[in-house]
């Protein structure tokens, strides 16, 4: 594994003798990173879909014995209303990463359509009036912009996905437009139209394509920080709503008896950081891949 | 804010190193006099954003106010309040007017000035924000700098990996774990409180502002990390070494001075992000910043409130990354602003 990248500072290496490795069968950068974060988070997927089928309770059954510390039966304990924690956290598998992607992959379609179609469309004034929007609505942080618009929508999962569509597409509609500006100077295009292809396959075989790797690449981080949001919204009372099982919402609920048992608010924690790494993990190995393969 | 007249010294600067063989090479005091304009373009859009939330939104403010069976007489009365009883150029002339004679409309609830409230708590969120940025950059540079030079065998794999983990923790988890530890366990930090006047203060931002860089410190960390890669197999650190420049000459000079400007430059990019969870960290500390008062106004549905809060959050966004523009092309001339 090649630490510091190839051709750093070599004349730190005073004999300036280290041997180039040979280009050996070996693994590539972000191999071992990219792998670990997938088996993370298959593992939290089975989990997610297992522990709700086999469970003997339900996600709002009280087993009346509040705060149980964790034991053999009660894995994760139980919570303030005796309801069991192993459950309520697993349970919230499927929903919290289902929010998230959802909360990624509208905004992600509207901004690449919008972006693409900024970068592609010849009115100047229209060109000028969504460009500054997009620079207005990213100017805010989106956790601002979000809690705002909940204050109309009302709390609940449901407004905070469309909290999400109405300001997270500005972010790829700009990644979408700098890539589409790029992407249409390129000389396969030049070529394409050359060649008297239609624009409709200019636009969706060629650019769409090419402007959408991009876009990918950062949706996946963007996963990341819009999973920690939707905690962050629940956690402030503004996503989901009790008795949901959502990893912030339990945290939130958890909360005011911290002191007296860590476990309702300690577990669902440890499960958001799981995916959260999980998924940093697996950017982290894509793109150093990546990059492997340039170098 | 007044902007520097471009300097001849940092033109021919420019001229002599060379690295501007552009098109067009600018100046520094050119390239900032033409990012503040477009700032300002931005801050402009940001009202207009401000604006429309309210009005364009799905769902109807007054009726979300009120509740659904509000008397019609009621629901007029605080359409009249809210200046939402007139066409919407007029209201945005209103609300654009207003704005420059310092007017952001009044509490619903309290009827307090939306002013008078930022007042009060707005300087605990910048004071907060300064705080998260002096921690940040104090544990980073030296982190940073200490992995990229001393060269131990593993130590950049396992910071990497750490980097990774730092990036997908929610910051309220780690908020809650350490105010527990810190506050409650060992009683070294207040759970609540806060104190206005400025050395007092700090005994209250300390924690609230070092759970903040756990957002922060990976990201920048990892950026001045490769970018003090980069740095080293540039010529003018050969050059350096070979003239046998020592210590901190070498290091401020040669190393760390032009590995900072990306890294200034992402710190302005995750304002957007370090100010968004200040909000959350205020709830947790119970620090009265214009975060808290953000989410209060949410719940009790006090529009006046959440318009004009979000209205300077995206200003203040728009006037930090502005600075940190400012100061990574002052760094470094190479640096393009766009």
């Amino acid at each position: 594994m090649t630490l510091v990248g190839a051709g750093t500072a070599d004349w730190f290496d005073v004999e300036g003798t280290v041997p180039t490795p040979k280009k050996a069968r070996r693994l590539k950068d972000g191999t071992v990173g990219l792998v670990v974060g997938l088996v993370m988070l298959i593992l939290l997927l089975i989990m997610g879909l297992l522990v709700p089928l086999l469970s003997p309770y339900t996600i709002e059954q009280s087993i009346d014995m509040p705060f149980l510390p964790p034991s053999s039966t009660f894995w994760f304990g139980t919570d303030g209303l005796g309801r069991d924690v192993f459950l309520r956290v697993f349970d919230a598998v499927y929903l919290d990463l289902g929010v998230a992607l959802l909360g990624v992959m509208i905004p992600f379609a509207i901004g690449t359509i919008v972006g693409i179609g900024l970068a592609v469309g010849r009115s100047k004034v229209l060109n000028a009036i969504v460009g500054s929007i997009i620079d207005g609505i990213n100017a805010f942080p989106l956790l601002v912009l979000a809690i705002a618009l909940i204050a109309l929508l009302g709390p609940g999962l449901q407004s905070v996905v469309i909290a999400l569509s109405l300001t997270n597409w500005a972010r790829y509609a700009r990644l979408a437009r700098t890539r589409a500006m790029v992407v249409k100077q390129q000389g396969y295009i030049e070529a394409a139209q050359t060649l008297g292809y239609s624009k409709p396959r200019i636009l969706f075989k060629h650019l769409v394509p090419n402007v959408s790797s991009e876009t990918t690449a950062y949706a996946l981080s963007d996963l990341i920080l819009v999973i920690l949001l939707i905690a962050g919204l629940s956690f402030l009372g503004l996503g989901a709503q009790p008795p949901t099982a959502e990893w912030g919402a339990m945290i939130s609920d958890g909360r005011p008896t911290f002191q007296i048992a860590w476990w309702p608010v300690i577990f669902p924690g440890l499960a958001l950081c799981w995916a959260g790494v999980s998924l940093s993990f697996i950017a982290e190995g894509l793109t150093r891949r990546e990059r492997d393969v340039k170098s | 804010m007044t902007a520097p007249t471009p300097t001849t010294d940092a033109e021919s600067a420019l001229k002599e190193s060379g690295h501007g063989d552009g098109p067009r090479p600018q100046s520094t005091g050119e390239k900032i006099l033409r990012r503040t304009g477009r700032a300002i373009i931005v801050a402009f859009w940001v009202m207009v954003v401000a604006f429309m939330l309210i009005r364009l939104s799905p769902g109807d403010p007054v009726t979300a106010a009120l509740g659904g069976d509000a008397a019609p007489e009621t629901v007029e009365a605080l359409r009249k309040t809210l200046g939402l009883d007139v066409d919407p150029l007029t209201q945005f002339w209103q609300y654009f007017t207003g704005l420059f004679q310092g007017d952001l409309g009044a509490s619903l609830i309290s009827g307090i000035p939306v002013t008078e409230m930022l007042r009060t708590n707005l300087p605990v969120t910048l004071w907060l924000i300064l705080t998260t940025v002096v921690m940040t950059l104090v544990i980073s540079i030296p982190l940073a700098m200490f992995i990229a030079l001393a060269r131990i065998p593993g130590l950049p794999y396992v910071f990497r990996t750490l980097t990774a983990i730092g990036l997908a923790l929610p910051s309220f988890l780690v908020a809650l774990i350490l105010l527990y530890q810190f506050g409650l366990v060992w009683g070294i930090a207040p759970i609540f409180g806060y104190d206005p006047t400025f050395p007092a203060n700090m005994q209250y931002l300390w924690l609230p502002a070092l759970v903040n860089c756990v957002v922060l410190v990976p990201v920048l960390s990892r950026v001045l990390y490769s970018s003090i890669l980069d740095t080293l197999d540039e010529e003018f650190v050969e050059t350096g070494v070979i003239r046998g420049v020592r210590s901190f000459r070498f290091f401020w000079f040669y190393v760390l001075r032009p590995s900072l400007a990306p890294t200034v430059v992402l710190l302005s990019y995750m304002m957007g992000v370090m100010v968004g969870s200040t909000v959350i960290l205020e709830i947790i500390f119970a620090l009265p910043g214009i975060g808290r008062e953000l989410v209060t106004a949410v719940t009790m549905r006090d529009y006046p409130v959440v318009q004009g809060i979000i209205l300077v959050f995206g200003i203040l966004v728009v006037f930090l990354s502005l600075l940190g523009d400012i100061v990574a092309s002052i760094l470094d001339p190479r640096v393009k602003l766009t």
